[in-house]
């Protein structure tokens, strides 16, 4: 380009011309005439009110179109990560931009991309990156999990078929965001072919997302990445996007994996390779709540139930609320497990540290390479992690001293930080087999949160296992709560106990009351009371409160007393005598109310099964102290009479007045609250609107408050002297109700003005937005550990889900590429049954579909193979099968599937293994209904031949072979081929199965007579769940099931043989000949003459002696004729003249006489009308009398 | 049926042991699709097994739903139980004798809003007897706690056609309900002030004066608090008057906000224990309504259960109602939501204050809803 710029002409004003007069007009004093409504008020005029009336409603239309149905925001506050897949054909850069996009917002270098991978990517927003492999499992798979979706497209090659499935599977799932990314753009050398393949693809990817849908261009590489400012822009994009949420997603609870752990033991795999593998899993929760024990689909593994759920700390934080603009270098997290990064990861009861062996990572080896050594040699040892610990000395940083496991726990006693707490966490499974009792064991189940939480889980666990076992247990329990009791007494052990609590209220920062009482069952008392009053952090405590009533109630008692004193002492021997006289009134306030905490009457400890080992204990624990429990009771009671009655309280006597008096203000005769009380909300509206001046008189009335203010301003200057709290109080009361007033005044006047256009729909949102911020603060300061009780793990939790049963094949075979989904199942969702579907065969889908030919759907979270039965609908709303699916019609579908809520959509594939080249989608379609019962029938032909034939009644066989057959169809349409129609009579006694029918019309021998009926098909009960993810690596994507009937017979070589009768053979038909019609002579006679068969010869030629002579006048008789036919046409005219004159005359006379008449009807009327009116005003007149006399009641 | 077959791929079901709190287990079961076994039902005693009412509810579920399937073992001491899906429709019941048709009418009124067809059930049976509530009671307070959730539209009633006291039986109540895909969560914390006090006074077969008697002896206890008292008296004759003599009363006090709280009490069932004054019924009655003003709270206490039902079952939003204490009952029922739907309540205990005379104790309890939605309503 040289410099220099060719400079542009300028635009030359007119000065002259129309043009500039037209100008010159317009800005000197056009300004009245530019108003077109002032100009021209007639156009402007009410031409029509139909018209106007129209216009209105179309504009109507338009506006109520815009809206949707609100529905309540549930987004979380902080919410899960964005999940970007990343999907295209092979070798069309996916990896490579993953690699780009994470390198721009976290500065670091990523090898091979395995499994999800998170970073932080700004203030508000993570994201997490997964690649989607060109297996369609995957790609359905992640379709259903994806928040965006970055497609791949190789514009030197053009859009693959992967690309169209892709955007059909999320067509039927759900639409996420789709932003399509255009690589391989260098290897155009022209220019213009560069612009018109780009317009042309933007234009195909527009039609199949929608007008306008964002399409990124990546225009070449440098040094193997692309370039870094387009990276950059495609971060911005991304990092601002907002997105759409998902029926499907909103509506289910799912965690997409980052993290597998197998949790068997080591031993039983060893000795049972196969056995079924416990195995945590690990990842963000999205969706919705997610409950404890609740069922989940693995797709491509099958359905499990979650045997525990904890959140563990969040790996990839968003950073704190801070007022700067970008993230420092700290904060750029990234975190992917699988692909070997974030080095060390922990787990509630264990460290893990996870090194691939491929793996190569500059930035983080710093930190690595000591724990390497350490790491290789665990990893080669199959033993637990625990055991070997507990057998070895290890360090864990080089430059740290060599710690055992006593150590160490010694350590995490002290409390330095949560994350060595949870590494050496003892199992209880452990602890409760190990029979000492020592006073670590105590410790431990009062250290943290986490400890007493895993306790409980496993003690669950055991509950529902092993029943057997508790037995056992039982007495291993009572032993070791001799041990318990005999040290409690030894002394040494509450003070060691009372440090560690003390330290632990240190590093928490929970404020423990100091409790008072004065006996050991007031402290305990007290204790329980306190956790009712404290509500917030009730659940922890309660759990602890439970845990130590559950293991010894008598060395609660005992031990408990001495801690708590102690403490007492450790937190200032002065403060608990401060408010002693308080405190005591407290105490025995609480003492006498005795409110049970009801929680813990309703559920027990919180998150405890209500398992038998705490009856049995209990029962242990009997003969000496005796704990009133309501599942003790309900042991009890477990036959007796189920009835939702509620007795009344006995101790309440309704005769007595104070019993009385208790529910008065229950009452609206009672008293009434000051904000409601009729008396002061009258006040409150006159002192809005008591002033007002009354023009007619002149005076002024002013409303009490300016009195009051006025008062109240004297009197505040002449005491000047008093004291000022006062004042100020004063003050602010005053305040207060002047800000009252004045809210009161606006909502009155919002009310007015506002709600003469506020909508029912208006209303709607406001309700829903209440709802939301309701959702939003009720459990706002619940701590997380009793609030995940009540809502379930809220989506944006980091979760770890321990599954119990999982085919071993998932750990062995387990491949970081393929993506692992846990998607939550809804109530019943978990069930299989009948459904039924409209379903529509792909129109790229080259084949249509046969009926009872397998078929693979992905339905909800689920890919399965089942055998589907399309049917359609007739007009009486009978489903009649089909053999195939039509061509471009819905269609009926009936499947034994999944239960899963109607409305949800679903797309058909005939295999899921290997790449073919045309489109593998075969249909699409959305569930319709749920049924435990099918309705779909087959039209069914059954065939007879008449074997005798009276006039209209005919002998029929061959349709049926038993008489209680025929007896079935009695009365039953039958028809003939020919369509005469008939009924079947009676069955026949010989031979089998004949019977008699009658027709409308007599037969033919040669007739075939058909009955059609509707024979009900049952569904094939096949459910087959694609289990790909268990297959070996490498052959994950070749996963079959049953075959179709022509693939069978195409691989068994077998061919059909076609029935001879179903074969298309020349028709030959003979000519049938008719006899000719005979009426017998009697019949004839009676015949009318016109039905008569015509016997007479056809009339011939009139012989010329019979025709008769032509007469021709004479000149002189003609005329006279013609005279005389003129006068006779004048006569007649004349006559009719003269009647139609004579017609009107009379007409008009009948006219005349109907109107006199009706003068006289009037007439009369109007004289009965007079005599009407007097009549009945006499009545009135008297009724009004009769009725002065009684009393008015109105 | 195939025993074998196991429809739920997942779930173990749940197992519980003795007939108590039978219906709420297998209407829970219904609900949530969770299959239950119930063991050693009244295995200890002289008559092993489930007991006539209990087997004729089973055989309502049956009517109402379809794909159930129900085992029982030969001494009917075991159930096991797997739900389908709710079906509704038109339904005839012979109700056992031995319990009210209240019974099988509190399940039916949890199940009936989530059927594929609305419900129109005809249930036979006695209609009136002390241990169960009513029919008339579950007419005044169930029905309006249930519009409160959204459950509404047309033909939403409970109809007593015949009137069937205790041991005889011979009523007849056609419950109809519509379907509805959804519920709202509501917030029913404030009762309001009770403004009016309804009621209704039943006999049959025994003399018409009866039901005025208890009319007189109640209004005499209640006049003390609210002169808006209207006990209409209910007399049956004929054919519609059932088998067996008896009369009851049936009280409703309506708050300001539109809320009910109920008692109700029925003579003692012929031949069964010493016979009762109307004068003492209507008094006691009275005395019992007290105690549910006491008791207080947005939902009374034979409809806690249902309250609480309906919030569970409600959308993925929080939830409150105010409770009077709660009943042994709904302790219970609560223990069971736990079970099948992983939802907990949180319990508020609301005191009252120091010179209010609202009675005792208030329960606030909150919880958000699972975001249940009628799986078995045909999408149109």
């Amino acid at each position: 380009m040289d410099g220099k710029v060719k400079e542009q002409k300028k635009h030359q004003k007119k000065h002259s011309g129309p043009k500039a007069e037209k100008k010159k007009l317009k800005n000197q004093g056009a300004s009245t005439e530019d108003d077109e409504r002032k100009r021209n008020p007639k156009a402007f005029a009410v031409q029509s009110a139909v018209r106007m009336a129209k216009t209105f409603h179309r504009a109507q239309d338009i506006k109520t179109k815009k809206h949707h149905i609100p529905l309540v925001d549930r987004t979380p506050l902080e919410p899960p990560p964005v999940v970007i897949v990343v999907v295209g054909p092979p070798k069309v850069g996916k990896s490579t931009l993953i690699r780009c996009l994470i390198k721009n917002f976290t500065r670091q270098k990523l090898g091979d991309i395995c499994g999800p991978v998170t970073i932080v990517s700004g203030k508000k927003r993570r994201l997490t990156f997964v690649e989607c492999s060109n297996d369609i499992n995957t790609m359905i798979d992640l379709a259903k999990v994806a928040d965006l979706v970055l497609m791949l497209i190789d514009a030197s090659f053009g859009f693959e078929m992967e690309t169209f499935e892709f955007l059909n599977i999320c067509q039927v799932h759900g639409f996420p965001r789709i932003m399509g990314v255009l690589t391989h753009l260098d290897s155009f050398k022209n220019n213009k072919t560069l612009r018109k393949t780009k317009k042309n693809l933007k234009h195909r990817f527009w039609t199949e997302v929608y007008q306008g849908a964002k399409l990124f261009y990546l225009s070449g590489m440098v040094y193997g990445e692309y370039q870094t400012q387009e990276v950059k822009n495609l971060g911005r994009f991304i990092s601002v996007m907002k997105f759409r949420p998902l029926v499907w997603q909103t509506s289910h609870p799912y965690v997409l994996v980052d993290r597998m752990e197998d949790l068997t033991d080591p031993e039983k795999v060893r000795t049972e390779p196969k056995c079924d593998r416990t195995v945590s899993l690990y990842g963000y929760l999205r969706g919705t709540y997610l409950k404890n024990k609740g069922q989940i689909h693995i797709p491509g593994v099958g359905d499990f139930q979650v045997s525990e759920v904890n959140f563990l700390p969040d790996p990839c934080p968003l950073p704190d609320a801070q007022k700067k603009r970008a993230l420092n270098e700290k904060e750029r997290l990234l975190y992917a497990p699988m692909a070997g990064v974030g080095g060390v990861v922990y787990d509630k009861d264990a460290v893990y540290i996870d090194l691939p062996a491929n793996h190569v990572q500059l930035q983080q080896q710093d930190q690595v390479r000591p724990t390497t050594e350490l790491v290789q040699s665990l990893m080669d040892t199959h033993a637990a992690l625990d055991v070997k610990m507990a057998a070895s000395k290890v360090s864990l940083f080089s430059h740290s001293a060599q710690l055992d496991q006593e150590e160490m726990e010694q350590e995490t006693r002290d409390g330095d930080g949560p994350q060595e707490e949870r590494v050496w966490d003892a199992h209880t499974q452990r602890e409760r087999r190990k029979v000492v009792f020592s006073d670590k064991d105590q410790e431990d189940e009062e250290e943290g949160e986490d400890s007493e939480e895993e306790e409980e889980g496993s003690e669950e666990e055991e509950d529902s296992e092993e029943e057997e076992e508790e037995e056992e247990e039982d007495d291993q329990v009572s032993s070791f709560l001799k041990e318990a009791r005999a040290k409690s007494d030894a002394g040494p052990t509450p003070a060691k106990k009372q440090r560690l609590e003390g330290g632990r209220g240190g590093t928490e920062g929970v404020e423990e009351v100091p409790a008072f009482a004065d006996s050991e069952d007031d402290l305990e008392m007290s204790d329980e009371e306190e956790e009712t009053g404290r509500g917030g952090d009730s659940g922890h405590c309660s759990e602890e409160e439970e845990e130590s009533e559950e293991d010894g109630e008598e060395e609660g008692a005992a031990e408990e007393e001495p801690v708590e004193s102690e403490e007492e002492e450790e937190q200032g021997a002065l403060r608990w005598k401060e408010d002693l006289q308080e405190k005591a009134a407290a105490a025995f306030l609480r003492q006498q109310e005795a409110a049970p905490n009801l929680r813990k009457l309703v559920y027990g400890s919180v998150g405890e099964g209500t398992g038998t080992s705490q009856e049995e204990q209990e029962e242990e624990l009997g003969g000496l102290f005796k704990v009133s429990r309501p599942q003790k009771s309900r042991k009890v009671t477990s036959d007796s009479l189920d009835c939702s009655h509620f007795r009344p309280d006995s101790s309440h006597d309704w005769d007595q007045e104070e019993m009385l008096n208790s529910i008065r203000d229950c009452f609206v005769t009672g008293k009434w609250e000051e904000a409601q009380d009729a008396a002061t909300l009258l006040k409150e509206d006159e002192d809005l609107y008591g002033d007002f001046e009354d023009l007619e008189t002149g005076e002024t009335h002013t409303g009490q408050t300016q009195d009051q203010d006025q008062a109240q301003d004297t009197d505040e200057e002449e005491d000047e002297a008093e004291e000022t709290v006062v004042r100020v109080d004063d003050d602010e009361r005053q305040k207060n109700k002047r800000l009252e007033k004045k809210r009161r005044l606006k909502e009155r006047f919002d009310a007015e003005y506002d709600d003469k256009d506020a909508t029912y729909f208006d209303d709607l949102k406001e309700e829903m937005q209440k709802q939301a911020e309701l959702n939003r603060t009720e459990f706002e300061d619940v701590d997380d550990e009793t609030r995940v009780q009540y809502e379930g793990f809220r989506p944006g939790m980091y979760v770890r889900l321990e599954i119990s049963s999982l085919p071993c094949e998932f750990v062995t075979n387990f491949d970081p590429h393929y993506p692992i989904i846990l998607g939550g199942l809804g109530s019943s969702e978990g069930n299989v049954g009948y459904l039924q579907l409209r379903l529509k065969k792909h129109r790229w889908y080259s084949r249509i579909l046969k009926t009872r030919d397998p078929l693979i759907l992905s339905l909800g979270w689920r890919r399965f193979q089942t055998v589907p039965l399309y049917h359609i609908q007739d007009h009486n709303g009978r489903h009649r099968l089909l053999k195939y699916t039509p061509q471009h019609m819905h269609c009926g579908a009936s499947i034994w599937g999944p239960i899963t809520p109607q409305g949800t959509g679903f797309l058909a594939l005939q295999s899921v293994s290997g790449i073919k080249a045309n489109f593998r989608i075969a249909a699409t379609g959305v569930i319709l209904d749920l049924d435990k019962s099918v309705t779909v029938v087959k039209k069914l032909k059954l065939i007879g031949y008449p074997y005798k034939i009276f006039k209209n009644t005919c002998f029929i066989k061959g349709m049926f072979n038993t008489v209680l057959e025929v007896a079935k169809f009695e009365g039953a349409a039958i028809r003939t081929v020919s369509g005469v129609r008939g009924q079947i009579k009676k069955a026949l006694s010989t031979p089998a199965g004949s019977y008699r029918a009658t027709f409308e019309d007599r037969l033919l021998m040669s007739d075939i007579v058909f009955l059609r009926s509707w024979y009900p098909v049952t569904i094939p009960q096949l459910y087959n769940p694609v289990t790909s993810l268990l297959l070996p690596a490498g052959e994950k994507d070749t996963w079959s099931g049953m075959r179709t009937l022509g693939q069978l017979k195409h691989d068994l070589g077998v061919r059909n043989k076609p029935n001879t009768d179903s074969l298309y053979k020349p028709v030959v038909r003979s000519q049938r000949r008719f006899n000719r019609l005979h009426i017998p002579r009697e019949l004839q006679k009676a015949l009318p003459f016109k039905s008569k068969p015509k016997l007479q010869q056809a009339k011939g030629k009139t012989p010329r002696d019979l025709q008769r002579v032509t007469v021709i006048r004479e000149p002189h008789d003609r005329k006279v004729a013609a005279l005389l036919h003129a006068l006779a046409t004048v006569h007649n005219q004349k006559r009719k003249k003269a009647s139609t004159a004579q017609h009107s005359k009379h007409k008009e006379f009948l006219k005349e006489k109907e109107k006199q008449e009706e003068a006289k009807l009037k007439r009369q009327k109007e004289a009965k009308k007079k005599l009407y009116r007097v009549m009945g005003q006499e009545e009135q007149k008297k009724s009004r009398s009769s009725l002065k006399g009684a009393p008015q009641d109105d | 049926m195939k025993s074998t077959n196991n429809n739920n791929m997942a779930s173990h079901g749940l197992t519980y042991e003795g007939c108590n709190f039978f219906r709420q287990r297998l209407v829970l079961s219904t609900l949530s699709g969770k299959r239950v076994k119930i063991r050693s039902i009244r295995s200890k005693e002289d008559e092993p097994g489930l007991r006539d009412f209990e087997a004729s509810f089973v055989r309502l579920l049956d009517k109402v739903t379809n794909g159930t399937k129900i085992e029982i073992n030969q001494t009917g001491t075991v159930l096991f139980y797997q739900p389908g899906l709710l079906y509704g429709g038109s339904v005839e019941h012979d109700c056992s004798p031995q319990r009210s048709i209240g019974y099988y009418l509190e399940a039916l009124l949890m199940l009936a809003p989530f059927m594929k067809n609305p419900l129109k059930a005809t249930l036979r049976g006695v209609t009136n007897d002390p241990t169960d509530p009513t029919v008339d009671l579950l007419k005044l307070t169930a029905l309006p706690l249930m519009k409160k959730f959204g459950i509404d539209g047309e033909g939403f009633e409970i109809k007593v056609v015949k009137r069937g006291m205790a041991p005889g039986g011979g009523g007849e109540v056609v419950f109809t309900c519509p379907v509805k895909r959804t519920l709202k969560p509501v917030q029913l914390t404030e009762t309001g002030k009770i403004k009016r006090i309804r009621g209704m006074a039943y006999s049959v077969r025994v003399s018409p004066q009866m039901a005025n008697r208890i009319v007189d002896s109640t209004r005499a206890v209640l006049n003390q608090f609210i002169p808006d008292i209207y006990i209409y008296t209910d007399h049956m004759k004929g054919a519609n008057s059932g088998k067996s003599p008896g009369f009851g009363l049936t009280l409703v006090a309506e708050t300001l906000d539109g809320f009910f709280l109920s008692a109700e009490m029925s003579s003692t069932p012929q031949g069964q224990g010493d016979p009762m004054l109307p004068e003492e019924l209507g008094r006691n009655c009275a005395k019992m309504l007290l105690e549910e003003v006491h008791r207080g709270g947005c939902v009374d206490s034979a409809n806690q259960s249902l309250a609480l039902l309906l919030m569970t079952l409600g959308q993925q939003d929080v939830s409150k109602v105010l409770l009077g204490p709660l009943s042994p009952y709904t302790i219970e029922f609560l223990r069971h939501i736990r079970d099948f739907f992983q939802i907990m309540f949180k319990i508020e205990v609301q005191k009252p204050l120091e010179d209010e005379r609202k009675g005792g104790d208030k329960v606030l309890m909150t919880c958000v809803g699972i975001g249940y939605s009628n799986l078995s309503k045909t999408l149109k």
